[in-house]
């Protein structure tokens, strides 16, 4: 229930971004639910990759998606619950019958009784990570021991914010989690994280506002302080209350972790890179031993370049997957192991040439699975060697055809414009005019005159901005600021 | 871990703490008498007692103790002379803007005095109040301490902040210290004139500390006091090992490396927090390996932690946009890069030969990785494919990643090493003879 609340906040937190901007809102919709994904339950880590693959635009993709969700509700029922739970918490009116006053510890600490988890627990949920974890249960250190700011950096799908996550769940403290990601500007970042700090969720009776209006970072650091003295300091009260009752298990502590993930995000925010030398800084800014920082990134810290340079964090690296390792994780949570590692053996090698990121492998292999098992008539048999080579050679002409369909790059256009579906839909077929590929049918009715309109947008789409304004502009506006500039 | 603490676990956190606690740090060092420590109070404590301005730059790369020393210097004064300095800090990062920067030393002096501060108040109200305080301070012999961290961030804009601190400084009514951070050793030269002659021109600088100190540093962070909770033979044998593993000569390679790159002493304390936390909590003693990872682990090479990452299609793409550059092709696109792509295909019968969109997703990956980097801005709502692109890894570099990399395909190594020249004439003379 505890848990539930947290989720609440974050969930919320996009809803309302979304609404001021229309245009990010699926994206970050979406990445926010795998945040929640991730926090809820130890076993989705196969299951959050393959949400995220569905980012990479192929079609195909999104039924099977709801294809695989369905299968894993199959599965296990503790997944099942989460889904159900995660889909109660969307209806706002449920919400407000389970509102309870907010309690600090509820919401900043993963609390309930059987979703501890043991170190163990830890290595296996994620395969080949083991190095990491240590590392960064390593510099966590024991309870209440401060923490000098730390540097995750590694490719996309490396597991970076789940292992910290989870990380956090196993050691039982209180922290905080914004994501560059769903907060996409400023204003959002600071206002997720104080809201978060001051307990406030955003929901009809506020409004969806946030509790504190915040947007310059002097504000931010100020109110940062503030309410990061209350909660230290409730904190100290509460354990010095609870001090012998859990002495006997780890667990809370007076430290307060805040983690930024996606800060690559940061650095196309503001052009000379006042935020990002921020939250460098915050550490040295706040001058308070009981916060701990964590940035996630996917870019090493090198490709920082601050005007102003700063002092860098302890940087922890998160390798691409190995073979061995995307061996192990393409076999967890499968129906049919055996098959799927003979499936695997032929696969895995050839397309680990190519990428070695899980969200795009997941994709392509479940295209290539289905073609798999197409000989097969019933699933559970093993295949012997024979049934083997056969499945292979039934396989080969696949590999080639599906892999353009899987690693095909959307044209910039068509990203920069996908908050309109169809628009893009038309765009890319006149893309393919251009490129001198042979154009798609048009399957619906369009006038002429609408054609002639949307190839003029194209055009003037890939002309520079001021050229339009020297052609069409009647008061012929790039004059106009010429012969000022010249006076000046 | 059980409940019960052990002496290792709470050493472990003593020293945790004592590393994140900069200042402390610091203090050691403000013993010599021509410290910037001395210096420092020196300056400020003269304008506390002789009621006269004050301003000064405190220079020197970052993590070399600027703050901290600040810090100290006030810290010291306050208690010297309690209830006559008043402090208001700005940070360049926060407070470049100078409304907002006005706003926020009138917020500092009203709960420094217990004034309400009115959110309301005007850029010009507050300047106004930030004089009027400036000259009730004088007149009660109290002084006020504007702390501006990275000073040449305020020399940005129109300097109106600067000019209006200086300016008051000029005044005999007021009594305050301007002090100035900056990592920039120019950062007086960015002032306008008008700024600059009113600025004392008094600069500290803060270098990076030599190998004693830092041996010195060291040891004072490191050792266990001996008066205190933990177990005195813990302590004692702590202690012991601790001073022999600094004689070894292998402690003091590493500890040459690690001053090598960077001298300064936050980077130092980077690497003993590490240190420090890979401690074995078992033997609760810190040995040489630790410090060994800790050093690994703090001074990462980056570059080649990222093309170990690679795929074999990047890190051929990777070597074709090499191959372009030794050709002295200075601007090249992901079509050029893909002709070249083919053309070594063509000549060499690679095996691994991708289609065009899976080079394009892997070239997008390398983008991503930043490893390659579109060569200008412009032209951002063009298709990725005809943007020029520039390496932003060295050839040095990339070989050795290549050499590094496992199962890296032999041939891509003498492509890079240029022995495929002599290849290509046994081909051609392998066709001859076909």
């Amino acid at each position: 229930m505890d848990k539930e609340n947290s989720g609440q906040v974050t969930k919320r937190t996009t809803r309302a971004s979304a609404s001021s901007t229309p245009s990010k809102n699926t994206l970050s919709n979406q990445e926010e639910f795998e945040d929640m994904d991730k926090e809820n339950s130890p076993q989705v880590t196969k299951r959050t990759t393959r949400a995220s693959a569905s980012t990479t635009p192929s079609k195909n993709t999104l039924p099977n998606q709801e294809e695989f969700e369905d299968m894993d509700k199959e599965n296990s029922p503790q997944v099942k619950k989460r889904t159900t739970r995660a889909s109660a918490s969307t209806t706002p009116s449920k919400n407000t019958t389970d509102y309870r006053p907010p309690s600090l510890l509820d919401n900043l600490v993963f609390r309930e009784q059987q979703s501890i988890i043991s170190q163990d627990e830890l290595f296996s949920t994620f395969p080949g990570r083991k190095c990491q974890i240590l590392e960064l249960l390593r510099l966590f250190g024991p309870i209440n021991s401060s923490l000098l700011p730390i540097f995750l950096y590694g490719g996309p799908s490396s597991g970076k914010t789940s292992i910290v996550l989870h990380i956090f769940k196993h050691l039982k403290r209180p922290f905080i989690y914004a994501s560059c990601r769903t907060c996409h500007n400023p204003r959002l970042l600071f206002e997720s994280v104080l809201n978060q700090l001051l307990l406030h969720r955003k929901d009809s009776s506020n409004a969806y506002s946030s509790a504190k209006r915040c947007d310059k970072p002097s504000d931010f650091v100020n109110m940062l302080r503030e309410s990061l003295m209350e909660v230290i300091n409730s904190l100290r009260v509460n354990s010095k209350k609870s001090g012998l009752k859990e002495s006997g298990e780890q667990g809370i502590g007076g430290m307060v972790y805040i983690i930024f993930d996606n800060m690559e995000l940061v650095r196309d925010w503001d052009k000379d890179s006042v935020i990002i030398s921020m939250l460098f800084k915050l550490y040295d800014i706040l001058k308070m031993p009981e916060v701990g920082l964590i940035f996630i990134s996917n870019n090493s810290p090198d490709t920082y370049h601050l005007n102003t340079g700063s002092v860098e964090p302890i940087p922890i690296h998160f390798p691409e997957y190995t073979e061995d390792d995307l061996y192990q994780i393409f076999l967890r949570n499968q129906r049919d192991p055996k098959l799927y590692s003979s499936f695997l053996d032929v696969v895995l090698k050839d397309s680990c040439k190519i990428t070695r990121c899980i969200d795009e492998l997941s994709t392509y292999f479940r295209l290539l699975f289905e073609k798999y098992c197409e000989p097969l008539s019933g699933i559970g048999r093993v295949p012997n060697q024979d049934m083997k080579s056969k499945l292979y050679m039934h396989l080969k002409p696949h590999v080639t055809p599906s892999l353009n369909e899987v690693f095909r790059v959307p044209s910039c256009l068509a990203l920069e414009l996908k908050e309109n579906k169809e628009k893009v839909g038309k765009k890319r077929n006149m893309r393919r005019l251009g490129d001198g590929v042979v154009p798609d049918d048009i399957d619906f009715h369009m006038s002429v005159s609408a054609k002639y309109l949307l190839i003029s947008t194209f055009l003037a789409s890939r002309n520079p901005a001021t050229l339009d304004a020297a052609l069409f502009d009647s008061a012929g506006g790039g004059d106009n600021t010429n012969r000022k500039r010249r006076r000046k | 871990m059980d409940g019960k603490q052990t002496p290792a676990i709470e050493a472990l956190t003593h020293l945790r703490s004592k590393i994140c606690n900069r200042n402390s740090i610091f203090s050691f060092s403000s013993d010599a008498p021509d410290s910037n420590y001395n210096k420092l109070k020196f300056i400020v404590s003269n304008s506390v007692t002789e009621a006269c301005n004050n301003s000064v730059l405190l220079l020197g790369s970052r993590g070399c103790g600027q703050v901290e020393v600040l810090d100290l210097v006030l810290e010291d004064l306050k208690a010297e002379y309690p209830e006559i300095i008043s402090v208001v800090r700005l940070d360049g990062v926060l407070h470049s803007d100078d409304n907002c920067a006005i706003k926020e030393i009138a917020k500092q002096l009203c709960s420094e005095n217990q004034l309400l501060f009115s959110k309301m108040a005007s850029s010009d109200d507050n300047t106004q109040f930030m004089m009027a305080v400036l000259r009730e301070y004088g007149l009660a012999h109290k002084t006020v301490v504007f702390i501006l961290d990275e000073f040449d961030l305020f020399a940005q804009g129109k300097q109106r902040l600067l000019y209006s601190l200086l300016d008051a400084m000029q005044s005999v009514s007021s009594q305050a210290v301007v002090i100035g951070m900056s990592c920039r050793l120019d950062a007086d030269q960015l002032l306008e004139k008008r700024v600059r002659s009113r600025f004392s021109h008094r600069k500290l600088l803060f270098l990076p500390s030599s190998k004693e100190d830092i041996l010195r540093l060291l040891k004072h962070i490191l050792t266990l006091p001996e008066d205190s909770m933990f177990p005195r033979d813990y302590v004692i044998t702590f202690n012991k090992k601790l001073h022999n593993m600094f004689e070894e000569a292998k402690f003091k390679e590493i500890l040459d490396t690690l001053l090598d790159a960077d001298s300064s002493v936050h980077h130092v304390l980077n690497f003993l927090f590490v240190a420090v936390c890979n401690m074995n909590l078992e033997s609760g003693y810190l040995s040489v390996e630790n410090f060994k990872t800790a050093l690994l682990s703090i001074q990462r090479p980056y570059k080649l932690d990222s093309l170990q990452g690679c795929s074999v299609l990047e890190l051929y793409i990777l070597a074709c946009m090499k191959r372009l550059e030794d050709k002295e092709q200075n601007s090249y696109n992901f079509n050029s890069v893909m002709t070249e792509y083919k053309h070594i295909h063509d000549s060499y019968r690679i095996s691994d030969y991708y289609a065009r969109n899976v080079s394009l997703r892997a070239f997008e990956h390398l983008l991503q990785r930043e490893l390659i980097s579109f060569g200008d801005s412009r032209g951002q709502n063009q298709s990725i494919e005809f943007r020029p692109v520039k390496l932003l890894i060295s050839s040095h570099e990339l070989l050795q990643g290549l050499k590094l990399y496992r199962s890296c395909p032999a041939l891509l190594q003498k492509l890079m090493t240029g022995e495929l020249n002599k290849m290509k004439a046994h081909l051609v003379d392998v066709e001859m003879i076909d």
